[in-house]
């Protein structure tokens, strides 16, 4: 697919509403999570059986990241955790199909995702300490710690996006390589270790450091 | 003073992003010393314990994907170099 928008909208003769490829797989990706949790979900019973066992196995096993960190507020911050955790890791398993662009690939979708964590983390201290305890608690050891403690704090959700980022199209630039060197069979077990272990796994610290940072937040 | 034609400022510009692309992935060597550590001292964790296997390996794993980071940023920076971004 070629970079550069597929559809632009103009407004005033200016340029819009961009829709690139990355927009149209995250919507493809948004309508199977949509599709699939509605199938899961039929006619919930209180024993499961079926794929409600399904789908509370996947719940289960998020809620079990969230609660050794956050103890007593698991259930609390399960949507959202669950929502990052799901979308990145559908995203990244549709990215393996080859012509399909990864939309974690695009610095666009992590580094949103990385500010709506940068957001509700910034509640949470909030919410703990209220608004002007939790800024003084960045001059907490010695005051002239000042500037170190908010580039710190600036510095969270800049390594949060480039760690997918970085992972994802490092991955697909050498899957790329690997395709112009060498013949058919070759490169499916590099693609199989960068499309899937690689992307799988780097969901999981997405959603693994956003929960790390919400618990630092709050102590 | 000297006057350069606009091949050779993208020639030189060029040049220099790919050699400074090069350099800046000497920044894989702090990564590989670090994990490389990691792994030993599970190696040894597992040898001390060889029925908490499963975790130990899932430990790793973790510690490992979050210190690979550095490196990654300075594979960022070097495709940025690259592309001309």
């Amino acid at each position: 697919m070629n970079p550069g928008p597929q559809i632009q909208f103009y407004l005033f003769g200016k340029e819009f509403l961009p829709v690139t490829d990355t927009l149209i797989v995250g919507w493809v990706s948004v309508l199977i999570i949509l599709i699939g949790s509605i199938y899961l979900t039929r006619r919930l019973t209180v024993r499961p059986n079926g794929k409600q066992n399904l789908a509370e196995f996947f719940i289960e096993l998020i809620y079990k990241q969230i609660e050794p960190m956050l103890p007593g507020e698991g259930w609390r911050f399960l949507p959202f955790i669950a929502t990052i955790f799901i979308y990145v890791g559908v995203g990244n398993l549709i990215g393996v199909i080859p012509g399909v662009t990864n939309p974690t690939g695009d610095l666009n979708t992590t580094l949103g995702l990385a500010l709506v964590v940068f957001i509700v983390v910034q509640y949470e201290g909030m919410r703990e300490y209220g608004v002007w305890g939790y800024i003084k608690g960045f001059a907490e050891p010695v005051i002239f710690l000042l500037p170190i403690n908010v580039i710190g704090e600036l510095a969270k959700p800049i390594s949060h996006s480039f760690r997918l980022f970085g992972n994802i199209v490092g991955g697909g630039i050498i899957i790329t390589l690997i395709y112009q060197a060498a013949p058919a069979l070759i490169p499916v077990p590099l693609h199989a270790w960068f499309g899937v272990f690689v992307g799988a796994i780097q969901a999981l610290i997405f959603g693994m450091v956003a929960i790390a940072y919400i618990s630092v937040a709050k102590s | 003073m000297i006057e350069f034609s606009p091949e050779v400022a993208t020639t030189v510009i060029n040049t220099v992003s790919y050699i400074a692309a090069g350099s800046a992935m000497i920044a894989g060597v702090g990564p590989g010393i670090g994990m490389g550590f990691a792994a030993g001292k599970a190696t040894t964790a597992v040898r001390r314990q060889p029925e908490a296997r499963g975790p130990i390996i899932t430990t790793m794993l973790l510690g490992q994907v979050i210190s690979a980071s550095t490196g990654i940023y300075s594979l960022v920076i070097a495709i940025f170099l690259i592309y001309g971004i």
